[in-house]
């Protein structure tokens, strides 16, 4: 294992032109009972305070299931002061599948003053070549965008929940996108936070003898915590694309009406309950409601159909969780492009 | 791999969520349900699917044996089974509920009562539990069992399904023990179910490494052009194991390796390596490709099978480091007997990727480790440059198991001003690079088979096909006069001289595991 024990610290300090001799060092101190492993290059950027240690620790975890080069960067770019700082470090963890010490490397960055437009030169002298690069962004995003950066992105990730103005934000990722000739791929855990939900509501329909059900919804129930309307309404997105159901317009109390392509009308409530991020789906139609909602062991779902009053037989399924290293883990196992989150998002651009 | 054609259109919900074909809600009933196999390996597999959120939920398990247990006392043994077995901890909410589609239904193997009262049982729970009539019949007994189940099921008319419901039948090896009896098992099965409705399991298919060798071959253009005669000097396929016959010697002694291993996981996996490109990635379109290379292996007379097949007999001797006795000491063996524990062949596939290429196959129990491993050993480059004889340096290693991975030897040269030449080993570990633990076969092959992919699954031509190349060396074998010998090798040993002998003729030698 490599000479640095303890995985949650940021390491060693090293000079910014030494990063790469000291990485080796730190390898050839570990004389060879450590395997460095990687599969993308995972870069996360924010401007908190204290995003280093809180970054640090979130990849000590992400990279038990994830091998990548870590990069972490904190910008302050209001400071006076015109400075970088790096850090070097490795992640070991005993392999799920037998003995072996698997490390993944860090290098951290805190970036003050005008130099946080260093970022891309920074970034790209540090990828592991040959990898993907992801890029986690925290922060609310700002024009001008660095088309030089987010050339280089392969997928961006973000979380949609704690933007302000979700329509401007999606504009600036969308130019971005643009400017990379597609390459990027949109990553929202705001989008993967509804994995579990979308998956315990589409097993309902997996039997084609179900199907016909789809054209008869005449309602939809969607319980969210507070701070988690957008994710409701990312949920109404989704069913709306797929079912391809048009918004009328006009939002009324909670509620947003969607047509079908018979005309029927269909009325999504959304409605705040304290508890999980979303805490049940209710699908109706006039013979059956399907609910998915949580058990009360907390990170299992119960699903169930039958008619309203009707005794059920519920069965459970893994409810996936909200902490950040549980949805960049669900995140980094998916691959391919989000295009069924780009339609969703299309069909509810107007209410997020 | 690929949805079935014969599959509906998709949900719409579906679309992002699973690059799978989606398993469907169906009733499993397994026979032998009180067996090892059962506790050790199917339940415990579909405890992990469902704790995985893979399983659908309306999937219910009827375990069909002789022992009279009710519902409750299946449960309860299934999960101490589960308990034990599971490849993850099994968590008390999940098996209540889990628990919950398990029944048990007792009855004889042959009284034809019992399946008429589980044809009722079947009906009642597609009502109570959403199975929707579709019905994934297990066969986890003993082969001489087959009959009597299948023709009942079918009197039963079980084997019968209404509009948009499935029956199929997933079939445990052997399957025969010779090209006879695996034409009249055929029969049998086909006498109440198609082709298309039966799964004859192959495990080591659905190991990922397995899975794998289609992607490493046709996702990476850069071994196309030298996966063949021109560039690879010969191919070792090992599969190695330090167990001996444990509790099996009833089947064993009857089976032998080349029948229990040979026959069905070395000839896949070398139909893996050794395939064409399949046109798609349909069941048929891969088991089309891999049937031809059977069809294409060399077929011996019996005086070159004594040339050009091994087999031996493991002695006392002992395996890390602990004594253990011979196979004829072994419990329930006869102190006679003739069965081989290890065997090794020289094969030669006569089409025009692979022709003179030689394939070497070794399959041994007691041997002092276990692994399965594919080698491919390419052609040394011309020797002109480094003086030095480059012979069986560029391997590429196909790990099956344990510690899956890929690993490709190259030379490299030593730092220093000399210009020394050696060995270095680029390492591909499964473990390392993806932290999630890879799921069972099993696991993997009941989804499939719940989702109509049969991909993972032989085919009647490929059994047939294999039997009628092992045929020929088992009568060699068992004939009265100039029956090629037995050779002996002691346990914990790589098997017997004559096996390094087989290859020693090529100049080749067996790759150190």
């Amino acid at each position: 294992m490599p000479a640095i024990a303890d995985t949650n610290s940021l390491g060693f300090p090293v000079k910014l032109s030494q990063i790469d001799q000291e990485l080796k060092k730190l390898w050839q101190e570990s004389e060879g009972t450590a395997t460095r492993a990687s599969l993308v290059n995972l870069a996360v950027y924010s401007e908190d305070a204290d995003a280093l240690n809180k970054n640090t620790q979130l990849m000590a975890r992400i990279t038990e299931s994830h091998a990548c080069r870590a990069i972490v960067i904190e910008a302050d770019c209001k400071a006076s002061e015109n400075r970088v700082e790096a850090w070097i470090n490795a992640h070991c963890h005993v392999s799920s599948v037998g003995s072996k010490q698997v490390c993944s490397e860090q290098i951290s960055f805190r970036l003050k003053g005008g130099c946080t437009t260093l970022l891309p030169s920074i970034v790209f002298s540090h990828l592991d070549s040959d990898l993907p690069f992801y890029l986690w962004w925290q922060e609310e995003l700002r024009e001008p965008m660095d088309s030089q950066l987010w050339a280089w992105v392969d997928r961006v990730i973000y979380d949609s929940r704690g933007w302000k103005d979700f329509r401007a934000q999606m504009r600036l990722l969308e130019s971005a996108e643009q400017e990379a000739k597609q390459r990027i791929v949109l990553c929202d855990l705001n989008w993967t936070r509804l994995d579990s939900f979308r998956l315990a509501l589409a097993q309902f329909f997996d039997h084609p003898a179900s199907h016909h059900n789809l054209a008869k919804i005449n309602g939809v129930r969607i319980d969210f915590a507070p701070g988690f309307r957008s994710t409701a309404v990312l949920f109404a997105g989704w069913l709306a694309a797929q079912l391809n159901w048009q918004n009328e317009k006009g939002e009324i109390a909670n509620k947003v009406r969607f047509v079908n392509s018979s005309g029927g009308k269909i009325d999504i409530e959304l409605r705040e309950r304290a508890g999980e991020p979303i805490g049940e789906v209710a699908v109706e139609t006039p013979q059956v409601e399907f609910l998915v909602t949580h058990a009360n062991c907390g990170d299992l779902l119960e699903v169930s159909r039958g008619k309203p009053g009707e005794k059920r037989m519920p069965q459970l399924m893994p409810a996936g969780k909200n902490d950040p290293v549980s949805l960049m883990s669900e995140e980094l196992m998916r691959g391919g492009p989000h295009h069924v989150y780009l339609h969703a998002v299309e069909r509810v651009r107007d209410l997020l | 791999m690929n949805r079935p054609a014969d599959q509906p259109e998709p949900n719409p919900l579906r679309e992002g969520l699973s690059a799978r074909a989606v398993p469907q809600p169906c009733a499993i009933v397994i026979f032998g349900a009180t067996g090892d196999l059962t506790h050790r390996k199917l339940v415990p597999a579909l405890y992990n699917l469902a704790a995985d959120g893979d399983l659908p939920p309306a999937v219910t398990i009827v375990g069909f044996a002789r022992r009279p247990k009710n519902d409750d006392e299946f449960r309860h043994d299934l999960e101490e089974s589960t308990r034990k077995f599971s490849r993850q901890p099994v968590r008390d909410e999940i098996w209540k509920n889990f628990a919950q589609s398990i029944f048990y239904h007792r009855s004889e193997f042959e009284d034809e009562a019992g399946y008429k009262t589980l044809a009722k049982r079947l009906d009642e729970i597609d009502k109570t539990h959403g199975t929707r009539g579709n019905r994934l019949f297990y066969f986890a007994a003993s082969p001489n069992e087959f009959e009597p189940i299948l023709k009942h099921l079918k009197a039963a008319g079980l084997n019968q399904t209404c509009e948009g419901s499935w029956a199929r039948v997933i079939v445990e090896k052997p399957f025969g023990t010779d090209l006879a009896s695996a034409e009249e098992l055929n029969r049998i099965i086909h006498n109440s179910f198609s082709e298309a409705q039966t799964y004859r399991i192959d495990h080591f298919l659905g190991k990922e490494t397995a899975q794998n060798i289609l992607v490493l071959r046709f996702a990476n253009a850069i071994f196309a052009p030298i996966w063949n005669t021109h560039y690879v000097d010969q191919v070792q396929i090992t599969a190695a194991e330090t167990l001996g016959v444990e509790n099996r010697a009833g089947y064993y002694e009857n089976a032998g390796a080349l029948r229990d291993m040979v026959q069905n996981h070395l000839l896949q996996l070398l139909c893996l390596v050794a395939m064409e490109p399949p046109t798609d990635l349909s069941a048929d379109s891969i088991r089309d490709e891999k049937v031809k290379v059977v069809r294409s292996l060399r077929h011996w007379s019996r005086n070159e099978i004594a040339a050009n097949v091994v087999r031996a007999q493991y002695t006392k001797g002992a395996i890390n480091g602990e004594p253990v006795v011979g196979y004829r000491q072994e419990k329930n063996v006869n102190p006679d007997s003739k069965t081989d524990t290890f065997v090794a062949l020289r094969l030669f596939i006569d089409n025009w990727r692979w022709a003179d290429v030689p394939i070497y196959l070794r399959v041994g129990k007691r041997l002092p480790k276990s692994a399965t491993e594919i080698s491919i050993h390419f052609k040394k480059p011309p020797a002109v440059l480094f003086n030095k004889d480059l012979r069986d340096v560029n391997v590429l290693v196909i790990r099956i198991q344990p510690d899956e991975g890929i690993s490709l030897r190259i030379h490299a040269k030593v730092p220093g001003t000399s210009f020394r030449i050696e060995p270095v080993k680029m390492d591909f570990h499964y473990g390392t690079s993806f932290g999630k633990p890879s799921p069972e076969a099993y696991e993997r092959l009941l989804l499939d088979a719940m989702s109509g992919d049969a991909t993972l699954f032989a085919r009647r031509d490929e059994v047939e096909e294999a039997w009628a190349f092992i045929d020929p060396i088992e009568e060699a074998w068992h004939a009265k006069k100039d029956a090629p010998e037995l050779y002996f090798y002691p346990a914990g040993s790589w098997g017997p001289e004559a096996a390094d002998d087989l290859l020693a003729r090529d100049g080749h030698t067996w790759r150190r595991l």
